[in-house]
C-alpha cells in the first residue's frame, strides 16, 4: 500500500485554492467581512494542510518501499521524436523532494494560518491567499519535478509569485511619494532575471551535452561519461566532460545566487521585506530562497564530478569551491550588514542572506546533508522569527492606532514606522507569547546548545574543519566569523525590541496578537527546539565505530537501511537523504568517495562556536546595548565603529548606481531606438507604410489610370482611329463605288466558280 | 450554217467588258449611262443566245423584262442627269461627290 498515486494532488490542491480564492473568495469577503475572511483564509490554509497530509503519506510510502525513488508521470509535455527530446510532466518522489515538500507544505500551512490573523482587515484579503496558494503550487512543482525544465517552471513561477507578493501593497508610497513596494518587487524580479538567464544557459548546455533534461538520465550518463572519460562534442569542437560540467555548475551557481540571494545578486532580498510579513516568512526565509540550495543538492552528481575532475572556472577555482566561497563570503558580508539595520525585518532579511550563505557554503563543500539539515532548521526558526516580527509589527501598529485615536489628535501624518526597532523596547511585558517564541528562535539562530540551529550549523562547521585544507579552511574561518555575527545581531535585536523601556507610546500600548498568529509561533518554536533531533550526531568514539562499520557495509554494497536501526534517531536525516544524495559513489576502483561529514559531535568545533555565540550575545546584550538606547532618536552605539561602514558597502550602490541606470538606459534605448525609432518609425512608417502607400499609388496611378482607364479609352480611340481610316474609303466618287461593286462581283464570281465547286 | 454559241458568249463578254470599263473610267454621266445600257444588252444577248441554244423560251421572256426595266431606268436616270445639270451646270460625275463620308 503506497500513496504515490496521490502525489499529483499535492499540486492540485493549491491550484484548487487558487481557483477558489481567485474567483469566488473576493465575493465572500465583500459580502461579509468576518465570515468571508474565515472562508477565504481557511480554504487556502486547508488546501496547504491537505497537501501536507498527502506529503506525509508520501513520506511513509517511501519508507515502506525502501526509500526507492518513485516517478509519478502525469502527462507528456514536450515530445519531439525526431530530436529524441521528451520532457514528461512527472513528479519525482524521492527522499530529497519529499523533504523539501514537507518543509514547504508544513511551514507553509502554519504561515497560511498565521496570515489569516495578520491580513485581517486588508481590502485585498482573498487576493493575498490566491497568491499564497499559487506560490505553494509553483514551489511544489520546483521541488517535485523530475527534470530541469519542470524545476525551471517552478523556478520562474515562484519568482512571479515573489514579485506579486512583494508588491502586494503596490499602491503604498513612502514619505517622498515613491512607490517603494512596487519598486522593491521590480528590483527582485530584475535581479532574479540575471540568475534565470544563467539557468536557461545551464539547461541548454545540459541538453546539448546529455540530450535530455530528466534528472536520472542526466546523472547516469554523466557518471558513465566520467568513468569512460568520454569527450563532449558540440558540432565541430569538443570539450572535456569536466570543462562542460564546470560551465553548467557555474551557471547553476549564478542561478542560485539570484534565487537564494547570494553575492552578487543579494540586493533584492532586503528590499523584498516591503511585502507582507507572512510573505517574508514563507517565501523569503523558509522556502523560495532555499531553491538555490535545492538545485545544487539535486545536481550533486554534477558538482561531485567537477570536484573529481579538477576542472577550474577560468583556471582559478573549481566550481564547487566557488560555490562554497560565495556562500561563506555572503554569510559574513550579510551578517555584518545586519549589525547596522534598524528595521526589524531588514535585520532578519540580512540574517536570512547570511544563513543561506551557510547552506550554499555547505553544499559547495559537498556537505549536502548538512546543507539540507540547516535548510530545514532554518525554515523552522527563521519562519518563526519573521512571524514573530510580524506579530511585533502588528502589535506596534495597533498600539499606534490606539494612541492616535485615544488622544484625539491627528497623528496619521507623522509617518510612524512600526518596523523601526528604535521605537520599540520593553515589549516582553505586552506580548509574552511573541517574546518567548522569538527568544527561542533567536537562540536557535544564534546556535545556542540544545536548539535546532546549533546542530545544523555545527554540522556545517564540523564538515569544513574535518575536511580542512584548501578552500575549506577559508570557509571554516569565514563561517565561524559569520556565526559570531549571527549571535551578535540577534542579541542586539532582541534587546532593542523586547527589553529595556518602551521608546515610543505605540510600544507602550502594543498588545498580543490573536491566536491564529500566536499558535503557529508556538508550533514553530517547538520545532525550533526539537529540530536538532532530525540529524542528531553520535557522541564519542564508540558510536563512530558503529558508523564506521556501517560505511563498511555500504562499501560492501549492502543496503544501509539494515544498519539504520542500530543508529536509532541519530543521523536520521542523513540516512533518509542518502537515498537521494549519497546513492551514487563516484568511485574509481572504490577509492574516491563523497566528501565525508563527521558523524560524531566535533567537540572542539562545537566549543569554539558555542563560546563565540555566547560571547557575542554577552557583548551585544551587556556591553554595547547594556543600557542604551533609551530614546528613539539616540544613536546606535555601534554607529561610531567601522562595522557601521558595512551598511554602505558597494553592492547596493552598485545596483542603484550602475545596474539600475544601465538597465534604465537599456530600457530607454529599447523603447526609443529599438521600439520607436526602429519598429515604429522605420518598420511601421518606412517599410510597412511605404510599401502600402507605394502599392496604393501603383494601383491608383498605374493600374487604374493606365490599365482600366486605358482599356476603356483605348477601345474608344481605337474605334475612332479605325473609323478615320475607314472613312477615307468613302470618297464620294461614284466610280470608286462602282469599282468596289465590280470587284466584289468578280470576287464572288471567282468564289462560286473556283471554290464552291 | 449557224453561228456557234461560243461566239455569242465571246461577243457578250466583250460588250460587257466595254460597258464595265466605260462605267469605271468615264466621267461623263451620259456616257456612263450608255455603258450601263451596253452591259445590260450584253446580258440580253447572252440570254437570247442560250435560249436559242437550249431551245428554251424562258431566257427570251427574261430579256423583255430587262428591256422594260432598262427603259424605266433610262427615264429616271436621264431625268436625274437633267436635274443635276441644272443645279451644277455640269454632268461630270467627279463633281458630284456629296456622298463623301
Amino acid at each position: 500500500m503506497n500513496a504515490f498515486a496521490l502525489a499529483p494532488l499535492v499540486l492540485g490542491l493549491p491550484i484548487l485554492g487558487v481557483l477558489f480564492n481567485g474567483f469566488v473568495g473576493r465575493r465572500f469577503v465583500e459580502a461579509d467581512r468576518s465570515v468571508g475572511e474565515k472562508w477565504s483564509g481557511w480554504a487556502a490554509s486547508i488546501m496547504a494542510l491537505s497537501a501536507f497530509v498527502i506529503v506525509v503519506l508520501l513520506y511513509f510510502s517511501l519508507q515502506a518501499n525502501g526509500h526507492h525513488a518513485e516517478i509519478v508521470p502525469m502527462m507528456d509535455w514536450i515530445s519531439i521524436p525526431s530530436a529524441n527530446f521528451h520532457i514528461p510532466w512527472a513528479m519525482q518522489i524521492d527522499t530529497l523532494s519529499v523533504t523539501m515538500m514537507l518543509v514547504v507544505t508544513g511551514v507553509g500551512s502554519l504561515i497560511h494560518i498565521y496570515a489569516i490573523g495578520y491580513m485581517h482587515g486588508d481590502p485585498n484579503f482573498s487576493r493575498f491567499f490566491t497568491y499564497l496558494n499559487l506560490f505553494l503550487f509553483f514551489m511544489l512543482i520546483l521541488v517535485s519535478g523530475n527534470n530541469y525544465l519542470m524545476l525551471f517552471v517552478g523556478w520562474e513561477g515562484v519568482g512571479l509569485c515573489s514579485f506579486l507578493l512583494i508588491g502586494f501593497w503596490f499602491d503604498r508610497t513612502n514619505e517622498k511619494g515613491e512607490a517603494m513596494n512596487a519598486n522593491a518587487a521590480r528590483k527582485a524580479f530584475v535581479a532574479n532575471r540575471v540568475g534565470d538567464l544563467a539557468m536557461i544557459l545551464a539547461m541548454s548546455l545540459t541538453f546539448w551535452t546529455f540530450g535530455t533534461l530528466n534528472f536520472e538520465p542526466v546523472f547516469d550518463s554523466a557518471v558513465e561519461m566520467f568513468h569512460s572519460g568520454a569527450m563532449v562534442h558540440f558540432g565541430a569542437f569538443s570539450a572535456s566532460l569536466g570543462g562542460v560540467l564546470t560551465a553548467i555548475t557555474a551557471l547553476f551557481l549564478v542561478g542560485a545566487t539570484g534565487k537564494s540571494a547570494q553575492i552578487p545578486l543579494l540586493v533584492w532580498l532586503p528590499d523584498a521585506m516591503a511585502g507582507p510579513t507572512p510573505v517574508s516568512a514563507l517565501i523569503h526565509a523558509a522556502t523560495m530562497v532555499t531553491s538555490g540550495i535545492y538545485l545544487i543538492v539535486r545536481s550533486n552528481v554534477l558538482f561531485e564530478i567537477v570536484r573529481e575532475s579538477h576542472a577550474l572556472v577560468l583556471g582559478v577555482i573549481s566550481s564547487p569551491d566557488l560555490v562554497a566561497l560565495v556562500g561563506a563570503l555572503t554569510a559574513v558580508y550579510a551578517g555584518l550588514i545586519a549589525f547596522t539595520q534598524f528595521d526589524i525585518k531588514k535585520v532578519l532579511a540580512y540574517s536570512t542572506v547570511s544563513q543561506l550563505g551557510f547552506m550554499i557554503a555547505a553544499v559547495g563543500m559537498g556537505a549536502y546533508v548538512a546543507g539540507m539539515f540547516h535548510l530545514i532548521t532554518h525554515a523552522f526558526f527563521k519562519a518563526l522569527l519573521f512571524m514573530g516580527s510580524g506579530s511585533v509589527i502588528h502589535g506596534m501598529e495597533h498600539g499606534h492606532h490606539h494612541i492616535s485615536h485615544g488622544h484625539g489628535h491627528d497623528n496619521h501624518h507623522d509617518h510612524f514606522d512600526p518596523q523601526d526597532m528604535r521605537t520599540m523596547g520593553g515589549l516582553r511585558h505586552h506580548m509574552p507569547t511573541t517574546f518567548w517564541t522569538y527568544l527561542v528562535g533567536s537562540l536557535a539562530l544564534a546556535g545556542i546548545v540544545p536548539l535546532a540551529g546549533f546542530w545544523s550549523k555545527d554540522e556545517i562547521l564540523a564538515h569544513a574543519s574535518a575536511n580542512s585544507g584548501g578552500i575549506n579552511t577559508v570557509v571554516y574561518i569565514l563561517l565561524t566569523i559569520a556565526a559570531f555575527c549571527t549571535a551578535f545581531y540577534m542579541a542586539r535585536q532582541v534587546k532593542m525590541v523586547f527589553f529595556g523601556e518602551p521608546r515610543h507610546k505605540a510600544a507602550e500600548h502594543a498588545h498580543e496578537s490573536p491566536r491564529t498568529m500566536t499558535m503557529p509561533l508556538v508550533i514553530l518554536a517547538i520545532l525550533a527546539i526539537l529540530g536538532g533531533l532530525l540529524n542528531f550526531p553520535h557522541f564519542g568514539a564508540e558510536a563512530e565505530a558503529a558508523h564506521g562499520a556501517e560505511t563498511a557495509v555500504v562499501a560492501a554494497g549492502e543496503h544501509a537501511a539494515e544498519v539504520e536501526s542500530a543508529g536509532g534517531l541519530n543521523l536520521a536525516l542523513e540516512h533518509w537523504l542518502e537515498h537521494s544524495i549519497a546513492s551514487f559513489h563516484l568511485t574509481e576502483e572504490g577509492v574516491v568517495e563523497m566528501p565525508h561529514t563527521p558523524t560524531t559531535l566535533q567537540i572542539p568545533v562545537a566549543t569554539i562556536s558555542s563560546v563565540l555565540a555566547i560571547a557575542a550575545i554577552a557583548i551585544a546584550y551587556f556591553l554595547v546595548y547594556g543600557s542604551r538606547p533609551k530614546t528613539a532618536d539616540e544613536r546606535d552605539p555601534l554607529q561610531a565603529t567601522p562595522i557601521w561602514w558595512m551598511a554602505v558597502l558597494p553592492l547596493n550602490t552598485l545596483y542603484m548606481g550602475y545596474i539600475v541606470p544601465a538597465f534604465n538606459r537599456l530600457a530607454e534605448w529599447a523603447a526609443h531606438t529599438l521600439d520607436w525609432a526602429f519598429w515604429h518609425d522605420f518598420v511601421h512608417d518606412n517599410i510597412i507604410r511605404n510599401i502600402f502607400v507605394g502599392f496604393a499609388n501603383f494601383a491608383s496611378n498605374v493600374l487604374d489610370a493606365q490599365g482600366v482607364d486605358g482599356i476603356v479609352n483605348g477601345s474608344g480611340s481605337v474605334a475612332r482611329w479605325l473609323a478615320n481610316q475607314i472613312r477615307r474609303s468613302q470618297t464620294g466618287y461614284a466610280r470608286n463605288y462602282a469599282l468596289s461593286v465590280f470587284l466584289g462581283t468578280v470576287v464572288l464570281l471567282a468564289y462560286f466558280l473556283f471554290m464552291a465547286r | 450554217m449557224t453561228v456557234p454559241v461560243e461566239w455569242y458568249v465571246a461577243l457578250s463578254a466583250i460588250l460587257f467588258s466595254i460597258g464595265a470599263l466605260g462605267v469605271l473610267l468615264r466621267r461623263n454621266a451620259i456616257i456612263i449611262f450608255m455603258s450601263v445600257e451596253l452591259m445590260l444588252n450584253a446580258a440580253n444577248l447572252l440570254f437570247v443566245a442560250f435560249s436559242r441554244y437550249l431551245g428554251d423560251l424562258d431566257g427570251q421572256v427574261l430579256v423583255f423584262f430587262v428591256i422594260t426595266v432598262a427603259a424605266a431606268e433610262v427615264a429616271v436616270g436621264l431625268a436625274l442627269i437633267v436635274v443635276i445639270f441644272r443645279t451644277k451646270q455640269s454632268i461630270n460625275i467627279d463633281e458630284i461627290n456629296l456622298m463623301k463620308g
